[in-house]
């Protein structure tokens, strides 16, 4: 075969698999996942500033100062927000909340945790949420089925 | 700076975030045809490119050549306001992290290793895809792990027992 043509097939090959691996990381980017039976620690609430001790919901979203997809997870949490009476959420760098990186495995910003009153963390994310997912969290008080 | 560009309040300039990805679609069309001319057209394909990814790196990105095009672009066609804007480190980061390796490629070119010049040149054409395709920017992500570590260095020399 002509070098130029298998050339071009090697290049759409790659485009191929670009695209498939794009698509694949993209589907998982975002998606709300249980917190298994994980939970906050109150020093770890405390440094980020969550007081839910009226027995409210909230969330932590970790992120970083040049961390663009963080500003749309903070509009999501500004509706969510806005909806909900007594729901609240704070921002952290995750540079400055190491201890909490480390002890729930953040490997990326931004990461959302979604906090039950009593620390437990209902469900989380990495990457921008959809509204839907996160107000399923809240209406299911964590409770997310076999969807998660 | 070229033109008046935006800055946030410390003065670091902010781009417009369809500029990397309109960026890394030139970037996809001038490898992807190197890859496929090869030859003196196809090196001097990579050293073109090597060379834009320099000047975003060493000038900034308010200098990239891509950048202008895709100012004037959005001028001559009036593609509107930003949707979002971010600080321009990460995009920065992965521009250096192009430079790098498409340098290791023209080394490899000069010294007579062809095929594995073709290489390097196709992990650049293979990451500028996945950005012009899916705005996923490895080079950002890898940016953002290299804060994150240095955060992690200054807090364990700061406070020895913070981090396990």
């Amino acid at each position: 075969m002509d070098p130029i043509l298998l050339r071009l097939l090697l290049v759409a090959g790659l485009l191929v698999v670009v695209l498939a691996a794009g698509w694949l990381v993209q589907r998982r980017d975002g998606t709300v996942r249980h917190g298994g039976d994980a939970r906050l620690r109150g020093d770890h609430l405390a440094a980020v500033g969550l007081d839910l001790s009226d027995g409210a919901a909230g969330a932590v979203l970790l992120g970083s100062p040049t961390c663009t997809p963080c500003d749309s997870v903070k509009r999501v949490l500004g509706d969510i927000e806005v909806e909900r009476a007594g729901f609240r959420w704070v921002y952290a760098d995750a540079a400055d909340h190491l201890a909490l990186a480390d002890e729930h495995k953040v490997m990326r910003v931004p990461t959302l945790f979604m906090v039950a009153a009593d620390g437990r963390i209902m469900a989380r994310s990495s990457g921008v949420p959809r509204h839907d997912d996160l107000r399923r969290v809240l209406d299911a008080g964590g409770d997310l089925g076999t969807a998660a | 700076m070229p033109q008046n560009l935006a800055t946030d309040a410390e003065g670091r300039l902010l781009i417009d975030v369809r500029g990397p990805r309109f960026g890394a679609a030139i970037t996809t069309v001038v490898l992807a045809t190197a890859l496929v001319v090869q030859g003196p057209v196809g090196i001097g394909l990579v050293a073109w490119q090597w060379a834009v990814f320099g000047v975003a790196t060493f000038a900034g990105l308010a200098w990239s050549p891509y950048g202008q095009v895709f100012r004037w672009f959005k001028r001559r066609f009036d593609l509107g306001a930003p949707p979002e804007t971010e600080l321009e480190g990460p995009p920065r980061f992965a521009q250096t992290c192009g430079f790098a390796v498409t340098t290791v490629g023209l080394v490899l070119f000069a010294g007579g290793l062809t095929v594995a010049g073709w290489v390097a040149a196709g992990i650049v054409l293979v990451l500028s895809m996945l950005l012009a395709t899916t705005g996923l920017c490895i080079g950002c992500e890898l940016y953002l792990f290299g804060q994150r570590l240095q955060a992690r260095h200054g807090a364990r020399d700061a406070d020895n027992g913070g981090v396990a």
